[in-house]
């Protein structure tokens, strides 16, 4: 592809529409041209005005534009995704048994680990992502050999998407003894320190979080700990945290995947802990599950950064995963009940890292001259609808390369 | 006791003692009340000279309080005055019925007799003024009735009753409308019956039948609802719909209730305000073994609760001891009222509302013209008499001291 | 009373009444004791044989005798028992109490002793003859509150036995107490208490191992206060049973209140109750209710040992309670609707610290011939009765000595 080249008939939002009683009944947009160059949004022309220079022009037809996505916690190291159909084993000592499980099919699955992880890359990218967090196991059985596959797909993707690797001891991190194997990792190129569960993992709440904490000081890495331990156990550990993330000084470096323990408590007590979440800039990542959802709106409103992610897409732990983000933020919105426009299109801020075409007040807040054209181009009239409706996504570009799906010579649905 | 007499050196409660805007104690005072034909027709501050040469009997100080109310208990179901005996397990309701229709008949002590041996417990406590409910049904006829009766006739001038013709094996399912009607017509004033949806089996017909019975009569309503859940909820509703349709607001009371502890705060808010609007009333027990409805809210939407002791060691229940006092203490421990000022409002809900302070701290009770009945407690206040279940000395009734004495009176060791 | 007697026309439980293989009633019978030196030496069914003796004989009245009571949770040195009536402070949390408490406690200890006094004379006169209460060990009164408890035991020396719980009330490690709590160890507190080591200390590993280590350090038993909910409290529980294995610390660890086994599944709590009942961990409950209590019925089923206690109370935590533990065990039979004769006889174990006067098929397991001649006097039929209605009771006598109410069974009975 070209370094420069225009994106015309582009539809953008411009602000929302209102009735007499100023309530918002729909989003207004326009058609818009937009140069990209040098893998950013270089100009943005409204359809009235004429373009002058001479490069290539690719007309989508008034598709619509919303920033890129992002994947904030997937386990692209350990997967049947790519291979043949597999049930999961039924799990008779819940955590322990997958535990077992994995320390027999981890090994199991390497030769494939490096050719299936590149499988899902495909996947999410063609459902819009172009940011992955993923956790990678580090465990006494598998090593490094985990880490080394997923360095290696995502290095042949590294004009594709952007990522992060979280350094993931899931078979408990003082448990299965892996702190050095942790450390060894954070060194091989690791981004973040992971953790799980130190109640009900590594029994010993005190120390396995100070560990995660000293080895992210060590590294100036931020931390990522999967913490599923519930109600007030999962209350409990999270204030813990947050106390040794401030005594650190590790604001706005943290973050919790999962939180389910914020689905057992009451408001009172959820709102306390997002309070001191949002004060020490510790986000959540959650995966939206249909039976313990966590109180997205509530953390929202106390100022938490709540992002989303697939966890998994099939794989020894759960045959359901999608890897669609868009269906993740639909999701979430019908869990909430945000039916109508402005509550639908502001759903989005999940899974772009807070960014949405418009802010809450209705403002035009994206895209800008200068901001990195990651784009996902889809058939819908506005980010409500897409959001909603699970817009087909019609293509992905990423600094300015297309990564899934074609901008050229396509017949659109005729939004 | 003389129809004119002083009561000397009673003890009144007068106001709240603040610190910084914070009640810290109730502040008594000792009076001195003129007995006139049962009602006190002179208040005067201990200190005030008496110049006339009327008797006089001395309460030494004791706090007086007025009379209790017993909202709901069974005089013709107590084993009392008989022997020990404990329950029979059984596995329905329906099955203990049908053992109760066998047992009670069998007893050797007379349906008089044990209802004698309950009502001067009940006095004793402090309750004068009794709504007892009795069994009517096809294999009893009306004796229970005129059991009762002729137990509450020796008891006339010591307290007040009304009796409750109750349907106990079920309004429609029992065949009892007749002889209902028989009841209402000989002397019992309120119509009582039992869950129409689990014991009758037709809500909206049993309910009709009820309402029927009590405007025939011109007859209040008090009717048993254990059923839970939106069961119970429904028919409450129900009721109140109905009871508005006859004009009967605030003649209709339902003991138990218990349907309204069981749905969400949310839902128990909405229905609240449907019984405060249809002037229907909730008794209850206090059960420790079941969830019960949340008094606090319903006392906060206005909706009148008074407390009753129920089943006192009978073919239901080996436990009870008759003592209101005890259970509006058990009421204000389960709610966690242990401030001066819940405490001492908590004895509203045993005496129909009667309180010496009013909410603000102003001395509502007694005035002169009120009825010369009351207990006189060997405590400092009423929130102390209700946390410490305080020894009822004496009580007196209409002028009549009924139960206790002022004579002989031991310093109390502290309880 | 006299150093050897005989007391007769003492009511005993004898067995049971089956019908339809059902338990229906309980059977009693008048029985003469021989008592000498505070031990009951002979026992006679009372019709069998006529008394000859020309030694002293005191008539019991046919008053029914019970196992003497065991209060096993209370704080003698909180109660205003003895003061002016007092209400309490609502507050919203456990830490917010402290912060009152502390305010208090210096106020509080010079009257220490009388209000000690207080309550033991109320928890015998319910027929306890043992206490094990908690005594506040903190920076705020030292081991002042230790000092004053200690008086206030030895002056019923005789009427009651008891153990004394050093109670880091304010936290052990929040308020730095273990150099207080060793000194509390060194001057007559028996036992190592703990509070919270997750919602108050907020470190659980450290907060556990500190208080057990404290435990080994004085070869004592141990009685920790878990109020800490959910599966924070599971967490813990199931931390300090592993500690208790880890110290050889069998039957020697006790958990007050606990309530975290009655917020989990019950799937969860009975795995649990099984590991605490191999170690012989045993719970302490106040019988809440209004709150959440752990499952105590099937604790009691899979071998934890249950005891029940009043807590503190008439003091600034709660202005209930009333110290009869015979109404305590009452309250457990109402919570789980143990109604019938033989479910209502079961539940005295509960306050007697698990001694039952009959066994299942109705063998007389106490009294026996050797036990002490310690008992309740009750005016019941049988211990069902004394349960489901609180019977009055008469007199309590502790190793042959009465030492409350009496034995002529009017003017006792009257007396209350």
């Amino acid at each position: 592809m070209s370094q420069s080249y225009w994106l015309t008939n582009v539809r953008l939002e411009n602000g929302f529409t209102y009735n007499e009683n100023e309530t918002i009944t729909g989003t207004e947009t326009g058609n818009y041209h937009i140069k990209i160059e040098s893998g950013k949004i270089s100009s943005i022309l409204s359809v009235k005005e004429s373009i002058t220079d001479p490069d290539p022009q690719h007309d989508v037809h008034g598709l619509l534009m919303v920033p890129s996505f992002k994947e904030m916690h997937i386990h692209i190291d350990k997967t049947y995704y790519g291979g043949p159909w597999k049930a999961c084993m039924p799990a008779i000592n819940g955590v322990k048994t997958r535990i077992e499980e994995e320390q027999v099919l981890l090994p199991e699955l390497l030769p494939t680990a490096k050719v299936r992880a590149e499988k899902m890359l495909d996947l999410l990218l063609d459902f819009g992502s172009t940011h992955i967090r993923t956790h990678c196991n580090i465990d006494p059985v598998i090593g490094l050999k985990n880490l080394e596959a997923t360095i290696q797909a995502l290095e042949g993707y590294k004009d594709k998407l952007t990522y992060e690797i979280v350094a993931f001891p899931q078979h408990g991190l003082l448990r299965s003894d892996s702190v050095r194997l942790i450390r060894e990792a954070m060194k091989n190129g690791a981004n973040l320190v992971g953790g799980v569960d130190p109640a009900t993992i590594d029994e010993n709440i005190e120390r396995s979080l100070e560990t995660i904490m000293d080895i992210a000081v060590e590294h100036n890495s931020d931390i990522d700990v999967h913490l599923h331990d519930p109600d007030h156990l999962g209350l409990f550990t999270m204030q813990r945290l947050a106390s040794l993330t401030e005594d650190a000084g590790w604001q706005g470096r943290v973050t919790v995947s999962h939180a389910s323990g914020l689905a057992d408590l009451s408001v009172p007590e959820a709102t306390g802990i997002a309070e001191r979440f949002s004060e020490t800039g510790i986000s959540i990542t959650s995966t939206v599950p249909i039976f313990r959802t966590i109180p997205i709106p509530l953390l929202h409103e106390k100022g938490v950064k709540v992002e989303l992610g697939n966890d998994s897409i099939t794989d020894h732990w759960t045959p359901f995963g999608i890897g669609d983000n868009l269906e993740k933020a639909g999701r979430l919105a019908e869990r909430f009940r945000m039916i109508e426009e402005r509550s639908l299109a502001q759903s989005l801020q999940f899974i772009t890292g807070g960014v949405t075409p418009l802010n809450q007040d209705g403002v035009k807040a994206w895209p800008n001259v200068g901001d990195e054209a990651n784009i996902v181009l889809l058939e819908a009239s506005c980010s409500a609808e897409a959001v909603a409706r699970r817009a087909k996504r019609a293509a992905v570009i990423f600094r300015g390369n297309v990564v899934s799906g074609s901008i050229s010579s396509f017949e659109t649905t005729g939004v | 006791m003389n129809r004119i007499y002083w009561l000397k050196n009673v003890r009144l409660e007068c106001g709240y003692r603040k610190e910084n805007e914070r009640v810290t104690g109730t502040i008594t005072g000792l009076f001195h009340l003129l007995m006139e034909d049962g009602r006190i027709t002179k208040i005067v501050k201990d200190g005030d000279a008496i110049r006339d040469d009327l008797p006089v009997e001395d309460a030494k100080g004791l706090l007086a309080l007025p009379s209790f109310i017993e909202k709901h208990v069974h005089l013709d179901k107590t084993l009392m005055g008989d022997v020990w005996r404990a329950c029979t397990p059984s596995s329905s309701v329906i099955e203990r019925f049908e053992n109760e229709k066998r047992v009670l008949p069998s007893i050797a002590t007379s349906t008089c007799k044990r209802a004698e041996s309950l009502l001067e417990i009940l006095l004793a406590s402090g309750s004068a003024h009794i709504r007892t409910h009795v069994d009517i049904y096809p294999e009893a006829g009306l004796q229970n009735l005129e059991q009762v009766q002729q137990a509450l006739a020796g008891y006339s001038n010591r307290l007040s009753s009304e009796i409750v013709a109750f349907a106990q094996h079920g309004l429609l399912r029992s065949g009892s409308v007749k002889l209902v009607r028989e009841a209402l017509r000989n002397g019992a004033g309120i119509v009582g019956a039992v869950d129409p949806a689990t014991v009758d089996n037709n809500i909206e017909a049993s309910l009709v039948q009820l309402m029927d019975l009590a405007v025939e009569a011109n007859a209040d309503v008090d009717l048993h609802l254990h059923d839970p859940g939106h069961l119970g909820t429904f028919t409450m509703k129900r009721l109140a719909a109905l009871t508005k349709q006859a004009g009967w607001e605030g003649r209709v009371a339902l003991s138990h209730a218990f349907g309204i502890g069981d749905v969400s705060r949310e839902e128990a808010y909405e229905l609240a305000d449907i019984l405060r609007e249809a002037g229907i009333s909730i008794v209850t027990s206090v059960p420790i073994n079941r969830q019960m409805p949340p008094v606090d809210l319903l006392h906060e939407r206005g909706v009148e609760v008074s407390v009753g002791n129920d089943n006192i060691f009978d073919v239901w229940s080996p436990l009870g001891n008759g003592d209101i006092l005890e259970r509006a203490g058990r009421l204000a421990e389960r709610f966690k009222w242990i401030d001066e000022v819940s405490l001492s409002r908590t004895l509203g809900y045993i005496t129909g509302g009667k309180t010496p302070l009013d909410d603000k701290g102003n001395q509502v009770w007694p005035k002169v013209g009120d009825a010369g009945s009351l207990v006189l407690i060997d405590a400092s206040c009423s929130a102390e008499a209700v946390a410490r279940r305080s020894e009822r000395k004496a009580v007196i009734y209409k002028g009549n001291l009924v139960s206790g004495s002022l004579y002989k009176q031991k310093q109390s060791i502290e309880r | 009373m006299n150093e050897a007697y005989w007391l007769t026309n003492v009511t005993l439980e004898s067995g049971f009444v089956f019908e339809n293989e059902r338990i229906d009633r309980t059977k009693t019978a008048t029985y003469n004791m021989y008592i000498k030196n505070g031990i009951i030496k002979d026992l006679q069914l009372a019709s069998t044989m006529p008394l000859k003796t020309d030694g002293p004989v005191h008539d019991a009245g046919k008053l029914l005798a019970l196992p003497p009571f065991k209060e096993m949770h209370n704080h003698l040195d909180k109660t205003y028992l003895g003061l002016p009536w007092k209400s309490c402070t609502p507050v919203p949390n456990l830490i917010e109490r402290l912060k009152l408490e502390a305010k208090e406690l210096a106020e509080l200890a010079e009257t220490g002793q009388l209000r000690a006094e207080r309550m033991l004379q109320l928890l015998l006169s319910g027929g306890a003859t043992h206490v094990r209460t908690h005594v506040n060990i903190d920076p705020y009164i030292g081991t002042k509150n230790l000092e004053e408890i200690q008086r206030a035991l030895y002056r019923f020396k005789g009427k009651m036995t008891y153990e004394i719980v050093a109670f880091p009330q304010h936290g052990l490690l929040r308020t730095n107490s273990k150099g207080l709590m060793r000194q509390a160890m060194k001057e007559g507190a028996s036992l190592v208490g703990g509070l919270d080591p997750g919602g108050v200390d907020n470190n659980i590993e450290a907060s556990l191992y500190e208080m057990v280590d404290l435990a080994v350090e004085f070869d004592a038993d141990i009685d920790i206060h878990i109020h800490d909910p959910g599966h924070l409290g599971l967490y813990t529980i199931k931390k300090l049973a592993s500690l208790i294995d880890e110290a050889g610390w069998k039957n020697r660890a006790a958990i007050s209140h606990a309530f975290a086994l009655g917020d989990v599944s019950i799937g969860e709590s009975n795995e649990l109750a099984s590991e605490l009942s191999n170690l012989g961990i045993a719970i302490m409950s106040t019988v809440p209710i209004n709150r959440v209590m752990p499952p105590i019925d099937s604790l009691h089923e899979k071998g934890v040992h249950v005891a029940l206690g009043c807590d503190g109370f008439y003091d600034s935590w709660s202005p209930f309670g009333t110290g009869d533990m015979l109404e305590k065990a009452g309250r457990l039979a109402e919570r789980y609707n143990w109604k019938d004769e033989y479910a209502l006889s079961q539940s005295l174990q509960f306050i007697t610290g698990g001694v039952k006067t009959l066994d299942h098929e109705g063998n007389r397991l106490w009294p026996k011939v050797g036990n002490d001649a310690s008992m309740v006097f009750v005016d019941a039929s049988c211990a069902a009765e004394a349960i489901a209605r609180r019977s009055t009771r008469a007199a309590v006598m502790v190793d042959g000595n009465l030492v409350y109410g009496g034995l002529d069974r009017e003017s006792a009975l009257k007396s209350n």
